[in-house]
């Protein structure tokens, strides 16, 4: 995990720009949110909260689901064009542990990225969050990693077996933006589409942080959302470490490890 | 200069071989080939290989392009699955034991494009070796001593990607040899080396039987099969058209050799000029 972690680092700060320009992009990002809700005005108060945190809590963990979740397909796809694919599969770490360990690290960048959203959301644009429920917040973030986790290896099995991962995840995400409560309230959308979007595991993760978050709600109403996350780790996890081993194998035999 | 043996008990096999190992790749043309034609059908690369290398030995795998030497490496480093037939590395199957196969062999790739361009050589070389389970303590003068045998030590913090393709083929030969693998895959290792460079190279593999390594070379140059290998094996559009004994043979008796096993003579002695 450390040489990794090491290695992710030190090619990240090699791009010396990178830091500032993501930064920048984060705060005009935000205040494009906060005039926009602004415009609205405090009538609009979707389930029962203010609309700015609404939406930063909704936009912040949406990017840090789809960040994290591209990031797998990222290491599969980077390591394809640079040529390390071949040769890291023929080393001693598995290659399931090898991509988690890569992706856990750009979820660790992820996670930071959060932590500064949601930061300078509350500083600099004046978020009021009332006696948030921190350890509710905590274990519905936990769970939504492991999703997240369990998501990125697939999308990474993906990126092996077409080389064009990318599109399939940017048409996923769009959807995902769309049904999943993360501008506007889930019940706003066709009941087709919202019955939809309760089999999307980030409508849960999204409802649950809000709660916890920005209403301070207890563990006994945040009970159904854990639970429903818990049931997707249960069965997302293990089903995508086969499935990426598959990929892997797949790729083996019929000589595809060195095309992207 | 620190020997290889100083640095602990190099693991053993006591062979590869092949079973009537086949390898075919398949082409899909895409669906809009209408447009540009993409060819269908499939390589045969490999085709009902059966081969056994015996251990402490140097195998040269002599060939021109497009002959299956490097299909061959990558069946036996479990980088490529074999179609039909088997491959055992020290009697583990790759396609059961891979990670068995993995831990006994080091594969130096003909690819330049096999490391992190942001890395140094020495980051690069760390990260590797951390990936095949070498303890902390050992790395640091391990990487040292690699790097110097292969000339890269005034290079150890310079970003890969400044690297010239020389360069580059010589810190996959120190990857390769990192983890004092039984089994050493060497894909043309002196394409991109300069002729002292080589010679360097090739003083360098000869050690390694006597330290106890299998080492199997691809190189489509006479010259490099003569001088490093105790035994050259023939490829010929996929098929294994001579395997004998060489004992440090003329590039010249190679030469014939290679004439012989793969066709008309004339013909053939042709393509190795164009080839060497």
């Amino acid at each position: 995990m450390i040489v990794v972690l090491r290695r992710d680092l030190l090619t990240a700060l090699r791009y010396r720009s990178g830091f500032l320009l993501t930064a920048a992009g984060t705060l005009l990002e935000l205040a494009a949110f906060y005039y926009l809700s602004r415009a609205i005005g405090p009538g609009f108060r979707p389930d029962g909260v203010e609309y700015f945190p609404f939406l930063l809590v909704g936009t912040g963990f949406y990017t840090f689901m789809v960040l994290g979740i591209h990031s797998f397909l990222q290491v599969v796809q980077e390591a394809q064009q640079t040529g390390t694919l071949e040769v890291l599969t023929t080393t001693s770490t598995p290659a399931p542990i090898l991509v988690l360990l890569s992706a856990l690290s750009a979820f660790s960048a992820s996670a930071l990225q959060l932590l500064f959203y949601l930061g300078a959301g509350w500083l600099l644009f004046g978020v009021h969050l009332p006696a948030p429920n921190v350890v509710g917040g905590i274990v519905i973030f936990l769970l939504s990693l492991v999703i997240a986790m369990a998501l990125g290896m697939m999308a990474a099995a993906l990126q092996l077996a077409t080389q064009r991962g990318s599109a399939v995840l940017w048409l996923l995400g769009s959807g995902a933006w769309l049904m999943t409560g993360t501008l506007f309230p889930v019940g706003t959308l066709p009941r087709p589409l919202g019955l939809l979007s309760q089999l999307i595991p980030l409508s849960h993760s999204l409802t649950g942080m809000r709660l916890a978050l920005l209403q301070g709600a207890q563990f006994s109403r945040l009970a159904g959302e854990v639970a429903v996350l818990l049931l997707f780790c249960l069965v997302l996890m293990p089903f995508s470490l086969w499935l990426f081993s598959y990929a892997v194998r797949r790729a083996r035999q019929l000589g595809t490890l060195s095309c992207y | 200069m620190r020997n290889v043996s100083e640095f602990g008990t190099r693991p053993t096999v006591d062979s590869i071989v092949f079973e009537s190992v086949s390898k075919v790749f398949r082409h899909r043309p895409a669906f809009f080939n209408w447009i540009g034609k993409e060819r269908s059908g499939e390589t045969r690369a490999l085709n009902e290989i059966s081969l056994r290398i015996p251990a402490e030995s140097i195998l040269a795998l002599l060939g021109p392009n497009g002959s299956g030497k490097t299909t061959l490496l990558k069946l036996i480093s479990t980088m490529l699955l074999p179609d039909a037939g088997r491959v055992l590395v020290g009697g583990a199957d790759t396609r059961d034991e891979p990670q068995r196969v993995r831990q006994l062999v080091g594969f130096a790739v003909a690819a330049e494009r096999s490391f992190f361009p942001r890395l140094t050589a020495r980051e690069n070389l760390d990260f590797f070796a951390a990936l095949d389970d070498m303890p902390r303590r050992e790395r640091k003068t391990w990487i040292e001593f690699m790097l110097t045998r292969t000339g890269l030590l005034h290079a150890a913090d310079t970003l890969v990607m400044k690297f010239s393709s020389g360069m580059c083929q010589r810190l996959g030969i120190a990857r390769a040899l990192l983890k004092q693998p039984a089994v050493i895959l060497l894909d043309e290792p002196t394409r991109s080396l300069d002729p002292a460079s080589a010679e360097e190279f090739w003083d360098l593999v000869r050690e390694l039987p006597a330290d106890g390594a299998t080492v199997v070379i691809a190189t489509h140059s006479f010259q490099e099969a003569a001088a490093v290998g105790d035994a050259v094996a023939v490829l010929h559009q996929g098929e294994l058209a001579g395997h004998r004994r060489i004992d440090r043979d003329a590039a010249e008796d190679l030469r014939f050799f290679y004439a012989q096993t793969t066709g008309t003579l004339a013909e053939r002695v042709s393509l190795l000029e164009a080839c060497s």
